[in-house]
């Protein structure tokens, strides 16, 4: 070819014969250098032939492809990268796009070798810095075959390997050359997104069948290229890099194909991966648009609301390890929306498991419900619940607290959000489960400031008597007063409860009650008193209530105490005693016992803590009587295994019995209230309460609930006659006829208050007192409409209790007294 | 100095196990691969024709027919200038799965690609489910071309390719005059901005 060109080498121009002569007589020998040499330093001198250059040199290039002289390919391709790296400080617009003409040549080729060449190319390309941008420059062909190698199945393993990996560096330089560049092709677009996330993707998983299957085979070639980089770990670097330089508005573009591929691949089921990837994301995705991934996240569990439990499982699991990596920041500005949608998934969830199917009006192809697999799935989310609430500052996490206990239907509280279609299995079941997320949500929370993190409305409806009756639930309420209440850990050293002679082996934290919790505790402590001896008076506890119970009685007096409290704390466990001794409510006897061992180990805790040694003496002094007369009262015998428990209890009388007359003496000696010590603790129930026992019972405001929720479009039809079964008519008789027992009994204890209680409790009826005032009014205002009531009837306490009062007057006292 | 002076991107669609590979690699390399495993993804082929003289490109895109590969397939659908959906005419349920593939085409492909329907496999007439006039009058209600191949015997894969291209190359000159200032159709824009940008003198 050299010497054709020869002889009319003269008539030719002078770039020609430049671009001619750097070309060897055989292929083999490779590129001239000193005729390059001499063409580069042309192009330099003259850049404006650079255009015509490229142009001759692509011409040749394809003649060349056309005629299979793969070696004059390679050595066109070598010039032209070296033209490229020669001049790429000038304008090089022109010679670009001759250059990249040949490119896509090369990339058109089936030979491989061809591709692999072209690829490398363009890699070269991709990092030089054009200083002019090219508006009419289009990727779209790159992007689409670069992807197309990327899932290459070539026979030969290691040129598929090879390919594949061209294919992915050809889309790291695409991504590259564009991402900066406003004025080029927006890389960002779905078509090209589509395209590149999906192809990265299958690159890494590949990987993860390729090496669980031969990773013996591929380990023996491996050695000579362990120097290179694997294409996994190619992909990964890749994937991070286009992640890493994702904006703003950029990340959902990104983040869709990769949801799509999961689910078109089915890979939420296995996990795995799908962990896997998500934690690339997290951890290469510029921090402050991580909750843009969450958000996309949460849309996509939105989206598979009637996929199979596996799916949304799988996509939870992937929230709730994500969260975790997101702890640097915020879950994102809605917080509270996260919580919404994994509270709406776990609702969801319960009502698939009730019914049994995914569809509320019995879609035909709807799959039948496997109960197992929505269990695993509310776990899951539970779980999720848990790990974001982790992420949170104390103030977003009370705030978290309060909105789930929002979400909890307690009747008469909290009416509106129970859920319409599952009657009462349906909202124990609701409960149960926000219950468990609340839990989560309380654990390893610390809060300085009781007041403000358990406001009212947190623990209004958590120690409501509708929270007491099913024996789960009770746990799980007593649960999370323990991991709010407690702020050194000292939880796990209470874990089992038992009698220990020395507490310094526990090596509890301590630390001084600040005021906040003083007023926390005068404002709360007697409606915790309250739920600690109600939660003893249930029949249907096990072991676990009562280790939980100790516990909660251990905390508080640990992390709320003062002088005060300790008191009251005392009087508490003496008053429990009393309930198992005097038994009115005919508790089994293996509740006897407990509740015995159970005022023991805490009487013993207690009086080790205030470090009065006549204290501990009389503590000591019963124990040790009881261990040889009656074991069965001491935790030690009672929370075993099969609890060795007399047929009945006959009265215990003496030494076995904790003394209040005594505690209150050798308390006196050291400066506790002793008169209030003296009087016996009874618990006092509150207006509200009555309310919302009355309330829980009358079905008919939870039937009109539902009616109302019935409207609101989301909710499944289903006839408000089944709402009303026989057990809940049966229920409502039977409880109305308790309360008004109760009724009576609180009369008789507002005497008996009245003439012992201490100045506090009242002070706070007298705050009650205002209501008469109130009452008057209102009978003045009765007066004009109805006939006089009879004048006494304002005047005995008990009487105004009695008449049903419309809540807004109900609330009046409590304002009075604080 | 352009080596070509049309070109078109072809996608063929279609379930898995068609013959969509095979009938792409009957026309471009003019073999029969007996045991074609499953295109993973996305294949590409090119093919230069020569038609009255002219030169035209075939850029041909050879999806995967399994769904899970169907998110990046789709996303090769919308630069297509023709599409090729394929069924297996020994295989009823291959036909029964059209409708969704032409929702799939509406949802995903340019609104002026043009779309061929192609029952492939005649040449296993005695195993044939689907009959030709059914298969014909479904393509007329959708307003598409339909014929009939044999990527094994070669029966009309040319015809097809070629028929296309013509199809293709008469809508592009219509184009073509309809914008003649403005030539930046969907679909037809890119190869005329891709011969513009790339013709030197």
């Amino acid at each position: 070819m050299y010497g054709v060109c020869g002889c009319c080498g003269a008539l030719r121009p002078r770039y020609k014969r430049l671009v001619d002569n750097i070309f060897p007589e055989d292929p083999e020998d490779g590129l001239v250098k000193a005729n390059m040499e001499k063409l580069t330093f042309y192009a330099l001198s003259a850049p404006e032939k650079l255009d015509r250059i490229g142009a001759y040199l692509s011409e040749r290039l394809s003649r060349d492809v056309a005629r299979h002289k793969y070696g004059y390919v390679c050595i066109a391709m070598e010039a032209l990268d070296q033209l490229l790296m020669a001049c790429h400080c000038q304008s090089i617009n022109l010679f670009v796009e001759s250059f990249l003409k040949m490119v896509r040549k090369l990339l058109e080729s089936d030979k491989p070798n061809l591709q692999i060449l072209g690829t490398n190319s363009f890699v070269k390309f991709a990092n030089i810095e054009e200083d002019t941008p090219s508006y009419h420059r289009s990727y779209d062909f790159f992007v689409s075959r670069f992807s197309e190698m990327c899932h290459s199945s070539f026979e030969d393993p290691d040129i598929r390997t090879n390919i594949r990996m061209a294919g992915i560096k050809g889309l790291q330089a695409v991504v590259r050359k564009t991402v900066n560049d406003e004025l080029q092709a927006n890389i960002w677009d779905p078509q090209h997104m589509d395209k590149i996330v999906p192809s990265l993707l299958f690159n890494l998983q590949q990987e993860d069948c390729k090496e669980s299957a031969c990773s013996c085979v591929s380990s023996l070639p491996q050695g000579s290229e362990k120097e290179k980089e694997s294409p996994l770990e190619l992909t990964e670097r890749c994937f991070r890099e286009l992640l890493g330089r994702a904006a703003y508005g950029n990340i959902k573009n990104a983040i869709t194909p990769v949801l799509m591929h999961l689910d078109n691949h089915s890979l939420w089921e296995s996990k795995s991966f799908a962990v896997r990837c998500f934690k690339i994301i997290m951890y290469s995705i510029q921090t402050q648009h991580a909750h843009l991934v969450i958000q996309q996240l949460l849309g996509h569990l939105d989206a598979n609301s009637k996929n199979s439990a596996t799916v949304r499982a799988g996509i939870v699991e992937v929230l709730s390890e994500a969260a975790v990596i997101e702890a640097s920041g915020s879950v994102g500005p809605t917080v509270l929306e996260v919580f919404n949608t994994l509270l709406k998934q776990l609702r969801l969830s319960v009502d698939y498991e009730l019914t049994g199917s995914y569809h509320a009006c019995g879609n035909i192809d709807s799959a039948v419900v496997k109960e197992h697999e929505e269990r695993q799935l509310q776990e899951a989310v539970i779980k999720t619940v848990g790990s974001f609430a982790n992420t949170l500052p104390t103030y977003q996490r009370s705030e978290v607290m309060l909105f789930i206990m929002g979400k909890i239907p307690v009747p008469g509280m909290h009416p509106a959000i129970g859920p319409a279609s599952s009657g009462f299995e349906g909202s124990r079941m609701i409960q149960l489960m926000l219950l468990k997320a609340l839990l989560q949500v309380t654990t390893g929370f610390q809060t300085t400031n009781m007041l403000t993190a358990l406001p009212t409305s947190f623990l209004d409806p958590l120690l409501s008597f509708t929270l007491m009756e099913d024996m789960e639930i009770r746990l799980l309420v007593l649960e999370i007063l323990v991991s709010v209440i407690d702020r050194h850990d000292n939880r796990p050293k209470l874990s089992s409860i038992s009698i220990i002679s020395d507490i310094s082996v526990l090596k509890l934290k301590v630390d001084k009650c600040s005021r906040q919790d003083n007023l926390f505790m005068k404002k709360h402590s007697h409606r915790l008193y309250r739920h600690i001896y109600l939660a003893c008076k249930e029949e249907n506890s096990a072991q676990l209530h009562f280790e939980t119970l100790y516990a909660l009685l251990g905390l508080i007096s640990m992390e709320l105490a003062n002088e005060e409290v300790v008191v009251d704390l005392i009087r508490l466990a003496l008053a429990l005693q009393d309930l198992a001794l005097t038994n009115e409510d005919s508790l089994p006897v293996y509740n006897r016992c407990a509740i015995h061992a159970l005022s023991a180990a805490y009487l013993n805790l207690i009086c080790q803590l205030t470090t009065v040694p006549s204290f501990c003496q009389h503590v000591q002094e019963v124990i040790e009587t009881r261990q040889k007369r009656v074991p069965f009262l001491l935790p030690e015998d009672i929370f075993i295994e099969n609890p060795r428990v007399p047929e009945t209890l006959e009265k215990l009388e003496g030494e076995v019995v904790f003394l209040q007359t005594k505690i209150a003496e050798v308390l006196g000696g050291s400066g506790y209230n002793t008169d209030r010590l003296a009087t016996p603790y009874i618990p006092q129930l509150t207006d509200e309460d009555r309310l919302a026992k009355r309330k829980s019972i009358g079905d008919t405001i939870s039937l009109q609930v539902e009616v109302d929720s019935r409207n609101s479009p989301e909710r499944e039809e289903r006839c408000p006659a089944e709402e009303i079964t026989f057990e809940t008519l049966k229920k409502a008789i039977v409880d109305s006829v308790s309360t008004e027992e109760q009724e009576r009994e609180r009369r008789r204890q507002v005497v008996e208050k009245f003439q012992t209680a201490p100045f506090e409790e009242i002070a706070a009826h007298c705050g009650a007192r205002a209501t008469l005032l109130q009452s008057k009014l209102n009978q003045i205002f009765e007066i004009t409409i109805r006939p006089p009531p009879s004048p006494s009837g304002s005047v005995g306490h008990g009487s105004t209790q009695r008449r049903s009062v419309p809540v807004y007057e109900m609330k009046f006292p409590d304002l009075c007294v604080y | 100095m352009e080596d070509y002076d049309y070109l078109f991107k072809i996608v063929l669609i279609g379930n898995a196990g068609v013959g969509k590979t095979c009938l792409v690699r009957r026309f471009t390399q003019g073999l029969f691969p007996p045991g074609q495993g499953a295109t993973i993804g996305v294949d590409f082929m090119i093919k230069t024709v020569e038609i009255k003289g002219q030169k035209i490109k075939l850029q041909i895109w050879d999806t995967a027919g399994q769904e899970r590969f169907r998110s990046i397939t789709q996303s090769y659908y919308r630069s297509a200038n023709a599409l090729i959906l394929t069924y297996d005419i020994t295989c009823e349920d291959s036909f029964r799965c059209l409708p969704e593939w032409l929702r799939e085409i509406e949802q995903y492909a340019n609104s002026k690609v043009v779309a061929v329907l192609v029952g492939n496999k005649i040449d296993l007439a005695e195993r044939r489910e689907v009959s030709k006039q059914q298969a014909e009058e479904f393509a007329e209600a959708q307003n598409m071309h339909y014929l009939e191949t044999s990527a094994k015997e070669s029966d009309n894969v040319e015809k097809l390719f070629l028929d296309l291209a013509c199809e293709l190359i008469r809508e592009a000159k219509q184009n073509a005059l309809v914008n003649s200032e403005d030539s930046s159709m969907p679909g037809e824009g890119k190869t005329i901005s891709y011969l513009n940008c790339c013709s030197f003198s």
